[in-house]
């Protein structure tokens, strides 16, 4: 796999209107010289393909590189313009940097180019750094709003950047608690809220999901989901517990659709730091009690197993991807409209 | 507390928003043919990367089927080492193969011997009691052509085929036979044993991604189809272009020609997808009705007229020497086997009548590349003074499947000045570019499908016999002409001039790929 990485342009602009310009000249190698470089010039001699406008949000400077980074990665799979925020209300000075750049990349062929716009503001512009980041957007296409970390729910920023968005993903394994989880929900639920939720934690608990799911599509499995009576999830020591909540009240929230309350159980287990250990499902059925187990291993992997009595039946090793970030991005990038699933997971976990 | 429900799901409530609508259900699939090239380089690496990522449910199986000495240990070790050379993803996980490989066992028999049959059942007998396999099957052929119809039967005398629960599914590699006959003459012996809804004849071709994107790129895109049809479309071109010659193929090569290792099947599918009216749903027999219809619509075809074929001598390709076809392995250098066919087809129905279609395959020739070019009519006036209509280059449209899978339009554009000059411009989109994702193998989505029971993505009985139909006619026009005088172009150029003959009468000519 060859992979190229050059940039285009960089430049350091104050106003929306150079920055509208500089993007232009980087996206089609429309300098007004006639110059630019022999790269920027490549890249205007096709059109291109754009998926997105994305607009993240660091807290700091030190988290830039960290972000940048994996929006660096993200934009293989994703050719999009990015908007990277960085709004400090604290510093006293009004102050409004923004530097534009395009970086172009070769893998396996194919060349994808993508727009990158670093917004730092401080003071008063701070506030109202979506009024910038509006005219910068590519039209038609859906705007993401990534807010890595724990938002700052109650800024004007965050409510007006939601206003803009057509979908917002947060990463509740970032340190939510359940008061952070009770925010999310309010705004994924708010009157004529037009930004979708996604959670990269939610993306996490795809392949558990999928395995409990595979459990029940098994030759006379259905009838005992049926007769669910409880779950057990292990999680980590370090006292994290979204993503066990998510996963416990996906389940809940799946099987009240039927009209099913199943009582939860959490439980810590030191084998594990962090994250999803065990997850155990116990029903009845015609012929006794059964377990259905998934065992998260060092590895990435998880083992499943089905106990029927004091027998098993059913053992295998499936693989758990651990994804990188701009993994788990890139599955909240494609989903379309609002995620009701995760929705009711998270209104399910809260109760 | 929980409560008790007193009517039983009727759905997998925890399956809802998952992409898979269901998990396969526990089978064991027979693999004949098992210590052989395609088993090694495509099934096994296919079945590991299904389970890496939890597409098969537990208790799947495999049972190799092959007459060559192994142990089972030796089969596994055997399959272990195809999975860690041929696998898409790498490196192994070792776990997960582990996992699967405790479900693969190996039965040593000769294809034609009823007492392996009987201990195959014993196997599977075997794997329904310890791993719940619960009678459901697949049988899949990847043996030489010539042993379908012995394994087919002793499948349905030994009782295999239809004992007890559970379904049961046949997959057919190709070449499903070599002409309309024997096509006819392996339906019916399969017939004999399996319906048409257990029959899964497997071109891979359907199974690529891009291929399939070509139904979505029609389908779903208003655009396009208002303009998809003879009012608009002046006429398509579709491309299936190889650089390699026929490598060490040429015992199989000798006896099926370009007409039957290509035409008959992936030009065919390329047409039927690019021709098709919308079906009304992407089920198996709605798609499969609609390219039918393609097949059934084709005009006579007048092999003296619409018909060129080919056989490369030496030449250059990509900087390399290359022998030409009568000097390879395992050809007879007097060899009459073509290895190139342009043919112009024309389909009678509303939307495409009096359109031609020019399809052609070809080996050695000097790229490879396999895509669908759809050339629009010209405006019938141009506004813009000094410019004749005629000085415009036509609006391509072109759908690549490989490589470099996506779309090309062609539009005229100003060149910036004083004066209206018109310049034609490439758009082009490179589905890497914006989904820059590794794809699976075909093999993979179809053995997946298979084991789903969903057959949409596979020949069915009258779709294979429509196309073997086609060939016979080229065929008989064939024998009713003098000897070709092969070889008639070199390797490394577009065919013969003979192609270009087919054409440029027409006032048109074949695309540069």
């Amino acid at each position: 796999m060859i992979q190229n990485h050059s940039d285009l342009s960089t430049r350091t602009f104050v106003d929306v209107h150079a920055i509208q310009e500089e993007l232009d000249q980087v996206r089609w190698g429309l300098h007004a010289d006639g110059g630019g470089s022999e790269a920027a010039q490549h890249a205007a001699a096709e059109a291109r393909a754009s998926v997105l406008n994305l607009i993240a949000v660091v807290g700091n400077e030190p988290e830039l590189g960290a972000i940048s980074s994996v929006l660096d990665r993200l934009s293989i799979t994703n050719p999009s313009r990015t908007l990277i925020l960085l709004a400090q209300h604290t510093r006293a000075a009004d102050k409004l940097e923004a530097q534009v750049s395009a970086q172009e990349r070769t893998e396996s062929g194919h060349r994808v180019t993508t727009e990158r716009v670093i917004l730092h503001a401080h003071g008063e512009p701070a506030r109202h750094l979506a009024s910038l980041a509006a005219p910068l957007l590519i039209p038609d296409l859906p705007v993401i709003l990534w807010w890595p970390g724990r938002p700052q729910f109650d800024s004007s920023l965050f409510d007006d950047l939601c206003e803009l968005a057509d979908r917002l993903v947060v990463d509740t394994d970032e340190g939510f608690d359940d008061a952070d989880l009770a925010r999310l929900l309010k705004v994924a639920r708010r009157k004529n809220a037009q930004a979708s939720i996604g959670d990269l934690n939610w993306a996490r608990l795809i392949a558990w999901r999928h395995v409990a799911a595979q459990f029940f599509d098994m030759p006379g499995m259905l009838a005992r989901l049926a007769q669910i009576h409880g779950v057990s999830i292990f999680h980590g020591s370090d006292g994290s517990m979204a993503q066990a909540r998510l996963l416990g009240g996906w389940i809940r929230s799946r099987m009240a659709t039927v009209g099913i309350d199943v009582p939860i159980e959490f439980r810590p287990d030191d084998s594990l730091e962090h994250g999803v250990r065990r997850f155990l499902i116990y029903t009845g059925g015609a012929e006794g009690a059964a377990r259905f187990s998934m065992i998260r291993h060092r590895g990435g992997r998880l083992s499943t197993h089905i106990r029927l009595g004091d027998q098993d039946v059913a053992e295998r090793t499936v693989r758990l991807e651990s994804r990188a970030t701009e993994e788990l991005l890139s599955i909240e990038l494609t989903l379309p409209g609002h995620d009701v699933l995760f929705e009711q997971a998270l209104d399910a976990a809260l109760r | 507390m929980a409560q008790a429900v007193t009517t039983p799901l009727s759905q997998n409530i925890l399956r809802d928003g998952l992409i898979l609508p269901r998990t396969p259900d526990p089978a064991a699939m027979v693999i004949f043919g098992a210590s052989g090239d395609l088993t090694a380089r495509k099934l096994m690496p296919a079945l590991y990367n299904l389970a890496l990522n939890r597409y098969l449910p537990s208790g799947f199986s495999v049972i190799g089927v092959a007459d060559t000495a192994l142990t089972e240990d030796e089969f596994r070790a055997h399959m272990e080492q195809a999975v860690q050379k041929f696998s898409r993803t790498q490196p192994v996980d070792r776990a997960v193969w582990q996992s699967l490989a405790e479900g693969i066992s190996y039965v040593r028999m000769p294809f034609d011997d009823e007492s392996g049959y009987g201990r195959l059942a014993a196997e599977l007998d075997r794997l329904d009691r310890e791993r719940g396999t619960n009678g459901n099957r697949v049988f899949y052929l990847a043996t030489a052509p010539q042993f379908f119809s012995v394994i087919i039967d002793r499948l349905g005398s030994s009782g295999i085929a239809r004992a007890g629960e559970g379904w049961k599914r046949v997959v057919v590699e190709k070449p499903f036979g070599n002409d309309l006959k024997s096509a006819q003459a392996l339906n019916q012996a399969i017939h004999s044993v399996f319906t048409e809804q257990q029959i899964f004849r497997i071109d891979h071709y359907l199974g690529k991604e891009t291929v399939q994107n070509v139904l979505v790129f029609r389908f779903a895109n208003g655009i396009f189809e208002p303009i998809w049809n003879r009012r608009y479309v002046d006429h398509v071109q579709i491309t299936v272009a190889e650089d390699i010659g026929i490598e060490r193929r040429g015992k199989y090569y000798e006896t099926a020609g370009a007409l039957r290792d290509i035409f008959q099947n992936h030009l065919l599918q390329l047409l039927s997808i690019a021709a098709m009216e919308a079906p009304p749903n992407f089920d198996a027999d709605s798609v499969r009705d609609e390219k039918v219809k393609v097949l059934k619509s084709i005009h006579p075809i007048d092999v003296g007229k619409d018909v060129v074929r080919g056989q490369y001598g030496p030449g250059w390709v990509g900087g390399q020497q290359a022998p030409g076809y009568r000097q390879e392995l395992n050809v007879s250098p007097t060899s009459n086997t073509e290895t190139f066919v342009a043919v112009r087809l024309k389909i009678d129905n509303w939307r495409w009548a009096e359109t031609p279609f020019y399809l052609r395959t070809g080996k050695r020739l000097p790229s490879r590349a396999s895509e669908i070019a759809i050339q629009f009519k010209n405006p019938p006036h141009l506004p813009f003074a000094k410019t004749a209509v005629e000085e415009l280059t036509p609006n391509w449209l072109v759908m690549r499947i490989q490589p470099h899978e996506g779309a090309s339009l062609k539009i005229a554009a100003k060149i910036p000045g004083p004066v209206m000059r018109l310049r034609t411009v490439n758009m082009d989109f490179f589905y890497g570019s914006s989904f820059m994702v590794e794809s699976p193998d075909a093999y993979e989505r179809l053995v997946l499908d298979c084991m789903l029971g969903d057959a949409t993505l596979f020949a069915r009985e009258d779709e294979v016999e429509r196309a073997w139909g086609l060939v016979d006619r080229i065929e008989a026009g064939w024998a009713s002409q003098p000897p070709p005088s092969f070889p008639n172009y070199a390797a490394g150029t577009w065919g013969p001039s003979e192609a270009d003959a087919l054409i440029e009468p027409d006032g048109r000519r074949w695309r540069r790929p």
